[in-house]
C-alpha cells in the first residue's frame, strides 16, 4: 500500500526541498556545535590521551597539563622504587618563544621534553624525521599544521628559542591543541636547558647538553602499572612514597584538563547556545512546512475522517511525514558535517569531531525535533470537523 | 436523454427492513446571536436495498440531514438508527468505527487522494478496515474493473475525467462492502450524461451487493433512477412516499 503521508510530501518537491533545507541546517548547526566543543576538549587533552601511561603524578598544586609547578627529577628515581610500577618515565613541559630570524615574529611554542626511547610518550603520525635524531643536541620535531606560523618550510632549518638554536629534524600531523601553543618535541635534556634558557639573543650552543641530574626539575612522572595492578591503590603508594605530589589516573587527568578548560572558557555554553539555536529553527521550519502540507490537505483529513479513520491513523499520517523529513534531512546534513569534519582535520587547528555516539544523539534529536514540530499539524486536525467535506 | 432502465421491483427481501430511521430529528444553528432551525423534526424511513433520493432546494436542509445521519453531525434533538443501532450518543470514536465498518461516503467534490492513484484511493478505504498488502490490491483493482476502469487503475485523479474520478469515488465508497451508501450531490459537478452514468453504476453495483443508498440532489434528470424521493424545503419534510416519481418522469 503506497504511503499517502510519503505521497503527500513528496507532491510539492520545491516545498519539500526547502524544508529538507531547513533541517540540513539544524542539524549541521548542532552537529558542528557539538563537533566543535567535542573537538577543542579533546585537543586540550590530546597529549594526555595519546600516553601509554597509567598514572601521571605532578606537583600537587597542578591544574591542568601545562599549569602546573615543577617536581624534582629525583622523583623519577623515587617512583621507579614503588611497589607496582612497571615503568616510570619524565615528561617536560614549559612554553618558550621561537624566534626564526632577528626580524621574524616571535611565536609562542610550547617545548614537550621526553625520554626518545621510552615507551610511554612519544609524539605519533611522524611524517619526517625518526624520534631517534632527536637525541641530537639541539633537534627538534614540529607538528606539520604549525609550519606556516613558525616560518618553517622544511627539515634542517633553524631557529632560535630561549636562548639556543634548534635544528629541525622531523614533522608531525594533527598534533594541535587548542589551548596550547604550536608544539616542539625533544629529548628531555634538550628540552631541560632550552626551557630553563632566558629568551636572549642566542650565543654559540654549547656541546651535548648534560643528562638531568636529581636536583633538576621535571614537570611530571609517567608511570605504567605492572598488570593487574588496583590504580588507585598505587596512586596513594605513589603520593606516600613522593613528597609534595599528587597522582592521577591518564582518565582523570585528561578529566581535569578538560574540565579546566571548559569552566574557563565557557566554551560548552557558547556552543551549547548554538546547538539550542539549531534546534529551535529545525522546530520552527518543519513545524511550518507540516502546519502547511496539512493545511493544504485538510480536506483530504477531513475525507479520511468522514470515512471513519481514527484519530491515530491520522496521527501516524503527519508522524510519518515528519519521520520522513527527519531522516531525508538528518542523512544530508550529517554528510556535510561528516565532510566538514575531515576537512578541519587536515587544516584547522580544531576539529569538528563527530562521535558515532554524538552522531546517534543528532539523529535522535533530529526525530524528536520533527515529531515535537508535528505537534501543530496534529493539532490543527484534531480540531478539524469531518462535515467540511460536504461543502464545496 | 436516452435509455434509462426504470427500476425494478424491489429487491426481494423476505421482510423489508429499515435501513435507516430518522425520528423527529431537529437542528438548529446559531448565526451570530441568533438561532435558526435547519431541520424542524424531521422523520425519514429508509428501507434496506433501497435506492432513495433526498431533494429540495439549496438551503433546505439535505446536507445537514445527510451529515447527521452520516453520524458525522449531531442533531440538536431526534433520534436516527442505522442499521438497527442507535447511533446518537454514541461517541466520536463509536462514530467513527460504526462509519468506516457500515457507511461508504461519496462527496460533489469527489474528495478523491490528489497524490494517491485510481487503485491506492480505493485501497485507503481497505487499508483502514484493516485489510493490506496483495488482498487490498487484488479488491481494488477488482471494484475498479466493476465501475468500468480498468485501464485506470495506475492513474492519478489529475489525469481523470470528471466522471472517471466519481467512479474512482463510487469504488472507494463500495470497498470493503458497506451496507449503506450516503452520497452528497455525487452528479452536481458532472455533465449530464456522465452524471446519469455514473449513477445507474451506482444503483446497480447497490442492487448487487442489497446495498441502501440516500443520496441528496438536486438534480432532477436522474430522479427517475431512485426507488424512493422525498422532498425537503426549509427543514421539512414534504413528500414522505414515493408520489413524485410518476410526477417526474
Amino acid at each position: 500500500m503506497a504511503s499517502l503521508a510519503r505521497k503527500n510530501l513528496f507532491q510539492d518537491l520545491p516545498r519539500f526541498l526547502v524544508a529538507q533545507a531547513g533541517i540540513m541546517f539544524a542539524v549541521s548547526l548542532v552537529t558542528i556545535q557539538t563537533g566543535l566543543f567535542n573537538g577543542f576538549m579533546r585537543s586540550t587533552s590530546v597529549l594526555i590521551d595519546h600516553s601509554e601511561a597509567d598514572v601521571w603524578v605532578g606537583s600537587e598544586q597542578m591544574r591542568h597539563l601545562e599549569l602546573t609547578l615543577p617536581v624534582a627529577y629525583q622523583r623519577l628515581s623515587q617512583a621507579r622504587e614503588v611497589e607496582g610500577v612497571a615503568r616510570a618515565e619524565a615528561l617536560i613541559t614549559q612554553g618558550s618563544l621561537w624566534r626564526k630570524s632577528s626580524t621574524a615574529q616571535i611565536v609562542p611554542v610550547r617545548i614537550i621534553g621526553f625520554d626518545p626511547q621510552g615507551e610511554l610518550f612519544k609524539p605519533w603520525n611522524i611524517q619526517q624525521g625518526s624520534l631517534n635524531q632527536l637525541q641530537q643536541p639541539y633537534t627538534v620535531m614540529l607538528e606539520q599544521s604549525d609550519l606556516n606560523i613558525l616560518n618553517v618550510k622544511q627539515v634542517d632549518e633553524v631557529a632560535d628559542v630561549g636562548s639556543y638554536q634548534v635544528n629541525v629534524k622531523g614533522f608531525t600531523r594533527g598534533i594541535r591543541s587548542v589551548t596550547s601553543s604550536n608544539f616542539m618535541f625533544t629529548s628531555l635534556a634538550n628540552a631541560h636547558v632550552i626551557a630553563n634558557s632566558p629568551v636572549a639573543t642566542p650565543r654559540p650552543n654549547p656541546p651535548t647538553p648534560s643528562a638531568l641530574t636529581t636536583q633538576d626539575q621535571i614537570s611530571y612522572v609517567m608511570v605504567k602499572a605492572e598488570p593487574g595492578q588496583d590504580l588507585q591503590a598505587l596512586k596513594q603508594r605513589l603520593e606516600a612514597a613522593l613528597p609534595n605530589t599528587r597522582a592521577l589516573t591518564k582518565a582523570e587527568m585528561s578529566d581535569m584538563t578538560q574540565a579546566y578548560w571548559s569552566k574557563s572558557t565557557s566554551v560548552g555554553f557558547i556552543l551549547g547556545l548554538g546547538a539550542v539555536v539549531g534546534v529551535i529553527v529545525g522546530i520552527v521550519v518543519v513545524g511550518q512546512i507540516l502546519y502547511a502540507s496539512v493545511s493544504d490537505h485538510l480536506k483530504e483529513f477531513g475525507t479520511l475522517k468522514a470515512m471513519g479513520a481514527s484519530d491515530w491513523f491520522i496521527y501516524s499520517v503527519i508522524i510519518e511525514q515528519a519521520l520522513w523529513m527527519a531522516v531525508l534531512g538528518y542523512l544530508p546534513g550529517m554528510g556535510l558535517c561528516v565532510a566538514l569534519g575531515a576537512w578541519t582535520l587536515e587544516t584547522q587547528a580544531v576539529q569538528i569531531l563527530i562521535s558515532p555516539i554524538a552522531a546517534t544523539g543528532v539523529f535522535g534529536l533530529t526525530i524528536v525535533m520533527c515529531v515535537g514540530a508535528a505537534v501543530f499539524a496534529i493539532q490543527k486536525v484534531t480540531q478539524l470537523d469531518p462535515a467540511i467535506v460536504f461543502k464545496t | 436523454m436516452q435509455t434509462f432502465s426504470n427500476p425494478q421491483t424491489k429487491p426481494v427481501t423476505s421482510a423489508p427492513e429499515q435501513a435507516i430511521v430518522a425520528s423527529e430529528v431537529e437542528m438548529m444553528f446559531a448565526s451570530g446571536s441568533q438561532l435558526f432551525p435547519a431541520l424542524k423534526k424531521v422523520n425519514l424511513e429508509v428501507l434496506a436495498g433501497d435506492i432513495h433520493f433526498l431533494m429540495g432546494p439549496s438551503g433546505s436542509g439535505k446536507t445537514t440531514l445527510l451529515s447527521i445521519i452520516g453520524g458525522i453531525l449531531t442533531p440538536t434533538s431526534g433520534h436516527v438508527t442505522l442499521l438497527g443501532k442507535e447511533i446518537t450518543g454514541l461517541s466520536r470514536r463509536q462514530l467513527a468505527k460504526f462509519r468506516l465498518a457500515n457507511i461508504g461516503f461519496i462527496f460533489q467534490g469527489f474528495n478523491l487522494f490528489p497524490a494517491l492513484t485510481a487503485a491506492e484511493n480505493v485501497e485507503t478505504t481497505l487499508k483502514l478496515k484493516g485489510i493490506r498488502g496483495k488482498e487490498a490490491r487484488a479488491q481494488a483493482e477488482y471494484l475498479l474493473v466493476q465501475v468500468g476502469l480498468a485501464d485506470k487503475i495506475k492513474s492519478l485523479p489529475r489525469d481523470l475525467s470528471g466522471g472517471q474520478k466519481q467512479r474512482v469515488a463510487i469504488a472507494r465508497a463500495l470497498a470493503g462492502k458497506p451496507r449503506l451508501i450516503l452520497a452528497d450531490e455525487p452528479t452536481a459537478a458532472l455533465d449530464s450524461h456522465s452524471g446519469r452514468l455514473v449513477i445507474e453504476l451506482l444503483r446497480s453495483l447497490a442492487k448487487d451487493e442489497g446495498c441502501t443508498v440516500l443520496m441528496v440532489t438536486h438534480d432532477p434528470r436522474i430522479v427517475d433512477i431512485a426507488d424512493r424521493v422525498v422532498d425537503l424545503e426549509d427543514g421539512m419534510i414534504l413528500t414522505p412516499d414515493a408520489s413524485r416519481l410518476s410526477t417526474a418522469s
